[in-house]
C-alpha cells in the first residue's frame, strides 16, 4: 500500500496541511503526524490529549502501599523474635517502607502506562521520514481511499508530496 | 533571543556525541586511572579488613559514612531543578534540567556504593534484601539502615526513569541523524520513537506525574538519611532538627555541585550559547537562598545545645566550636555563608565565575558539615573514659578522591553518548506561544544574552 | 521457667585490679589487638575498668568503675540492627549474633555505654597462645561486632547441669568469667526474676544507681555506692 506524506517546515503550514485533508474527507484518526518537538499549542498538535494516567499512577500507589503493608506486617511475624517486650509490628517505622514502595508504585505505574499507551518499544513503522529530525513535520495518509484528493490536499500547502510503499 | 534555527541547535547539542577529540580520551584515561585506584583500595580494605582505616572505638563510622552522607546530598540537585522547576513551569529551567539529572542519578551510584564499602562484611550485603529464606528471618525494617535500603532504591529507580524517558525523543534525533552503529546503537535505545502527538502527550504525562512522585520522594530520602543518625541517642545527633536540616543541605549542595559542573560543561562542550549567565544567576540566587535557610539550622541546632547545656552534650558541641574540631567548623562557616554571601548577593560581584568559587566553597563546606555532624558526636559519647578520636587514614582518602573522578568520568562517559542539553526540550521554548520568563526577557533587554 | 539475669557492681569495694579484664579475655576468645592497634583505639574489652583522678597530688581520688554491657530492657542498640544480628533473648540479655552480623557498626554507635567492640582485622593468636582458646566461645571473624554476653556459655552449661540433675538452679551458681575472678567480690550475678537472689536484693538497695539511667535504656546492672559518685562530669 502506498503513504502519501508531505513534510512542512513551519506549524502553521502544517496546521493548513491537516485542515485541507480534513477539507478532503479524510477522518482525523487516519492522519498520521510525525514531529521532532511537541506541539500542543496548535490544534493539530493537542489531539489525544485525554489520558487516564494520573489515575492509572494513583492506582499504581495504591498497590505499592498495600505491597509495603504487607510485606512489613507479615514478614515481622514470620520468626517469633523477642525484642524484650517493644512491639513486633512496629507500623509508625513501617510507615516509611510503605511510603517509598507507594511512590515507587507511582512511578512504575506511570511509566508502564507511558510504553502501553506510546507503543513502545516498538520497531520504527516504515511510514516515517528522518527529515523530521532536522525539524519538519510530516503530514500524511498511510493508506489513503482516494490519493488524488490527498496529494491535492497536501500539494496546496507543501512545496512536494511523497509517496512511499508501506508494508502492512 | 535571536531565533536560532532548529537546525543550528540541533547541530550544536549533537556536536558533543558525534565528534571526540583526543582530549576527551585523555580525561577518561586519567580519571578512569583514578577510579579504578579507588576500587583496588576498596578490595584492599575487604581483604585486610576495615582496621586499615582510621575507624576506631569509639567513633565507628568516619571518611565512609560522611561520604555517603555527602553524595546522597548532591543528588539533590537533579529534583529540585527538573522536578520543582517543571511543576512551576519555569522556563529558564530547559538547558539545565538534564545536567542535573545526570548529577542525581550519578551521585546516588555512587553514594550507594558507601554503604557496602562501610561494611564489615560486605559480601553478605545481600542480606537487606527482603527476600524469603528458609530462616524465616527478613531485613530489620525498624533499622534506619533498612530504611536507607528501600529509600535510595526507590530513589535512584525513579531518576534513571525521570533521566531516561525524556532522553527517548533525543535519541530518535541521534538516530534520524547518523549511520552505522550509531544509527543501530540509537535505534535500539529509542525504541522505535516517532513523535506522534499521542506520544508526546503520553511522554510529557508521564514526566509531569513522575516530577509530582520524585519530589517527596527526594525530601524522604534524605529524611531518611538523617534518621541514621537522629535515630540514635547520641549527643547532638538525637535531634527532632535533623530531618529539614539534612533536606535543605542536601539541595544546598546539589545546586552548587551544579554550578560547577554546568560551568565546565559550558566551557569545555562550547555551550556558550545556551547555559548563559542568567540560568547561573538564577542557580546562584537558589543558591543563596538555601545559604540562608542553612545557616537558619545550624543556628538553630547550636543554640538550643547551648541553651540546654546538658553535659551529655556539651563536649561534644564545644569540640566543634572551640575545641579540636573548631578549625574545621569555622572553614565551614567560612565556606557555607561568608563566601557565597558577597559572591551571590552584590551586583558588581555577579558572574559566572563567582557563582563557580562560592558553589566550590559550598561543596567544601557541606563536605565539612557532613563530617562535623559525625565525628564530634562519636568522639564525646557516653562516659569521658571512652570518649576517643578519629583522622582518616589513605585507604579512606583514596576512596573519597575516587569518587570524585568516578562522578566527572561518569559525567563525561554520559555527555559523549547522550546530548547534556535536552534537544526537545529547548526546541519547545522556542516556540513563540510559549511564555518566555521574565528574567530571560529582562537579560534580553540588557543585552546579556549572548 | 524464665530467667532475668542481672547484675551488680560493688563501686565501694572495687580495688580496680582489672582482674575481671584479664579474666574476661581469656573465657570469651577476646584477641589481644597489638600495641599498635591498641593506641589506634581498638582494643577490645568487652569489660573494662574505668579510671578517674580527681583533685591534685598529693590529695589525689582515683575512682574505678567496671563498665560492661548493661544488657538493657529497652537496649538501643537492638532496634537499628538491619539484620537482626543485635536482638534479645528470652532470659532478658542482649544477644549478638556473629552469623547474622554485617558489620555496619550502627549498633556501637547507637550504645550510649561504648560497650561494642568491632573485630577490625580477623583476630588471630600467635602460637601457642591458640592452645589457650575456650572450646565453648565461638572465635569471631573480622568485620563482626561483639559485646560482652553475661558468659552466656556458662548460663547455658548451668541450666545443662541443674537440668541433668533435675534440681533447680541455685544462686550463685553461676557466675561469668568476671564474677567469678573479683577479688574484691565487688560483682555479685544473678537471677533478677528471684526475688530471694542477692542480685535482686542488691539491685533494690539504697545504695544502687544505674549508669547513664537518664538515656532510658534501662540497664540491668546496678551500681552500688555509698553516698552519689560525685556530680561532675564522671556521671
Amino acid at each position: 500500500m502506498t503513504g502519501v506524506y508531505g513534510l512542512f517546515s513551519t506549524p502553521e503550514l502544517a496546521q493548513e496541511a491537516v485542515d485541507g485533508l480534513r477539507a478532503s474527507g479524510v477522518p482525523d484518526h487516519e492522519i498520521t503526524i510525525q514531529s521532532s518537538e511537541p506541539l500542543e499549542e496548535y490544534a493539530f498538535g493537542s489531539r489525544d490529549r485525554d489520558t487516564l494516567m494520573p489515575w492509572i499512577a494513583v492506582l499504581g500507589a495504591a498497590i505499592g502501599m498495600a505491597t509495603g503493608y504487607f510485606l512489613t506486617s507479615i514478614t515481622q511475624q514470620a520468626w517469633p523474635i523477642s525484642t524484650g517486650g517493644m512491639p513486633i509490628v512496629t507500623n509508625w517505622s513501617n510507615l516509611i517502607i510503605i511510603f517509598e514502595l507507594t511512590m515507587l508504585g507511582a512511578v512504575f505505574a506511570s511509566v508502564i502506562t507511558l510504553m502501553f499507551s506510546a507503543r513502545l518499544p516498538r520497531r520504527l513503522p516504515k511510514f516515517y521520514d528522518r527529515e523530521i529530525s532536522n525539524g519538519k513535520i510530516l503530514i500524511g495518509v498511510a493508506d489513503p481511499k482516494e490519493i488524488d484528493r490527498v496529494e491535492h490536499a497536501l500539494r496546496e500547502s507543501s512545496g512536494g508530496v511523497r509517496k512511499m510503499e508501506l508494508q502492512r | 533571543m535571536t531565533r536560532r534555527t532548529s537546525n543550528s541547535l540541533t547541530d550544536d547539542l549533537l556536536r558533543p556525541v558525534l565528534e571526540t577529540s583526543t582530549k576527551f580520551y585523555v580525561t577518561t584515561a586519567l580519571l578512569a586511572l583514578i577510579v579504578a585506584a579507588g576500587f583496588g583500595t576498596w578490595f584492599y580494605q575487604i581483604y585486610f579488613g576495615l582496621g586499615v582505616t582510621g575507624d576506631n572505638w569509639p567513633v565507628f563510622w568516619g571518611l565512609h559514612e560522611t561520604n555517603f552522607v555527602f553524595w546522597i546530598g548532591i543528588s539533590h540537585a537533579g529534583t529540585l531543578i527538573s522536578a520543582i522547576l517543571r511543576i512551576v513551569n519555569a522556563t529558564w529551567r530547559r538547558p539545565v534540567t538534564r545536567c542535573a539529572e545526570v548529577i542525581t542519578a550519578f551521585a546516588l551510584m555512587i553514594g550507594a556504593l558507601f554503604p557496602l564499602i562501610h561494611l564489615g562484611r560486605p559480601w553478605l550485603a545481600w542480606w537487606l534484601i527482603p527476600y524469603p529464606s528458609e530462616r524465616l528471618l527478613w531485613p530489620n525494617y525498624r533499622s534506619p539502615l533498612v530504611w536507607d535500603f528501600f529509600a535510595i532504591n526507590t530513589y535512584l529507580l525513579s531518576s534513571l526513569l525521570f533521566l531516561a524517558l525524556p532522553a527517548i525523543p533525543d535519541f530518535a534525533l541521534i538516530r534520524d541523524r547518523t549511520t552505522g552503529w550509531r544509527n543501530w546503537f540509537y535505534g535500539k535505545l529509542s525504541l522505535g520513537w516517532q513523535g506522534t502527538p499521542k506520544q508526546w502527550h503520553r511522554l510529557e504525562s508521564a514526566m509531569h506525574m513522575m516530577a509530582l512522585a520524585i519530589i517527596p520522594i527526594a525530601i524522604s530520602v534524605h529524611t531518611i538519611v538523617s534518621f541514621d543518625f537522629s535515630m540514635a541517642v547520641v549527643p547532638m545527633w538525637h535531634s527532632t532538627i535533623f530531618g529539614p536540616y539534612f533536606v535543605v543541605g542536601a539541595i544546598f549542595s546539589g545546586i552548587a555541585a551544579l554550578n560547577i559542573v554546568m560551568a565546565i560543561v559550558r566551557k569545555a562542550l562550547h555551550l556558550e550559547k545556551y547555559l548563559q549567565p542568567i540560568h547561573f544567576r538564577n542557580l546562584g540566587k537558589l543558591m543563596l537562598a538555601m545559604s540562608l535557610l542553612w545557616g537558619y539550622f545550624v543556628f538553630n541546632e547550636r543554640l538550643v545545645t547551648w541553651y540546654g547545656n546538658t553535659p551529655h552534650e556539651m563536649a561534644a558541641l564545644w569540640s566543634t566550636q572551640m575545641g579540636r574540631y573548631s578549625p574545621l567548623f569555622w572553614t565551614m562557616i567560612v565556606c557555607n555563608f561568608v563566601l557565597p554571601f558577597p559572591l551571590l548577593t552584590i551586583r558588581k560581584l555577579r558572574s559566572i565565575t563567582a557563582t563557580v568559587i562560592a558553589s566550590c566553597g559550598v561543596v567544601v563546606g557541606m563536605w565539612l558539615e557532613r563530617f562535623l555532624i559525625i565525628v564530634p558526636s562519636l568522639s564525646y559519647k557516653g562516659t569521658p573514659y571512652s570518649w576517643g578520636a578519629y583522622l582518616p587514614r589513605w585507604p579512606e582518602i583514596v576512596i573519597f578522591s575516587s569518587s570524585f573522578a568516578a562522578m566527572a568520568l561518569l559525567y563525561l562517559l554520559f555527555s559523549k553518548f547522550i546530548p547534556i542539553i535536552s534537544i526537545w526540550e529547548m526546541k519547545v521554548g522556542e516556540h513563540p506561544h510559549i511564555k518566555v520568563a521574565a528574567e530571560v526577557q529582562e537579560a534580553e533587554a540588557a543585552g546579556e544574552l549572548i | 521457667m524464665s530467667h532475668n539475669w542481672g547484675m551488680a557492681v560493688d563501686l565501694d569495694r572495687c580495688t580496680g585490679c582489672e582482674a575481671c579484664v584479664v579474666a574476661c579475655h581469656s573465657e570469651n576468645n577476646i584477641p589481644t589487638v597489638g600495641a599498635t592497634e591498641a593506641a589506634r583505639g581498638r582494643a577490645m574489652h568487652w569489660i573494662r575498668v574505668e579510671r578517674y583522678w580527681e583533685g591534685e597530688f598529693p590529695d589525689v581520688k582515683v575512682k574505678f568503675r567496671p563498665v560492661l554491657c548493661q544488657q538493657c530492657d529497652t537496649a538501643p542498640c537492638e532496634p537499628v540492627c538491619p539484620t537482626y544480628a543485635s536482638s534479645h533473648s528470652e532470659d532478658g540479655l542482649n544477644s549478638q549474633i556473629y552469623n547474622r552480623c554485617i558489620g555496619t557498626r550502627y549498633c556501637a554507635n547507637a550504645c550510649g555505654y561504648n560497650v561494642r567492640f568491632f573485630n577490625f582485622f580477623p583476630p588471630a593468636w600467635d602460637k601457642p597462645l591458640h592452645l589457650q582458646l575456650n572450646p565453648d566461645v565461638s572465635v569471631r571473624e573480622g568485620g563482626v561486632m561483639e559485646k560482652c554476653t553475661f558468659c552466656i556459655q556458662r548460663i547455658n552449661a548451668g541450666k545443662v547441669a541443674s537440668g541433668m540433675a533435675q534440681r533447680p538452679l541455685m544462686d550463685g551458681e553461676i557466675q561469668p568469667a568476671c564474677v567469678q575472678s573479683c577479688s574484691a567480690n565487688a560483682l555479685v550475678f544473678g537471677d533478677l526474676a528471684d526475688p530471694d537472689s542477692m542480685v535482686s536484693k542488691l539491685a533494690k538497695s539504697p545504695r544502687g544507681t544505674k549508669l547513664l539511667e537518664e538515656l532510658g535504656t534501662k540497664p540491668k546492672i546496678t551500681y552500688l555506692q555509698r553516698g552519689s559518685w560525685d556530680d561532675s562530669q564522671n556521671k
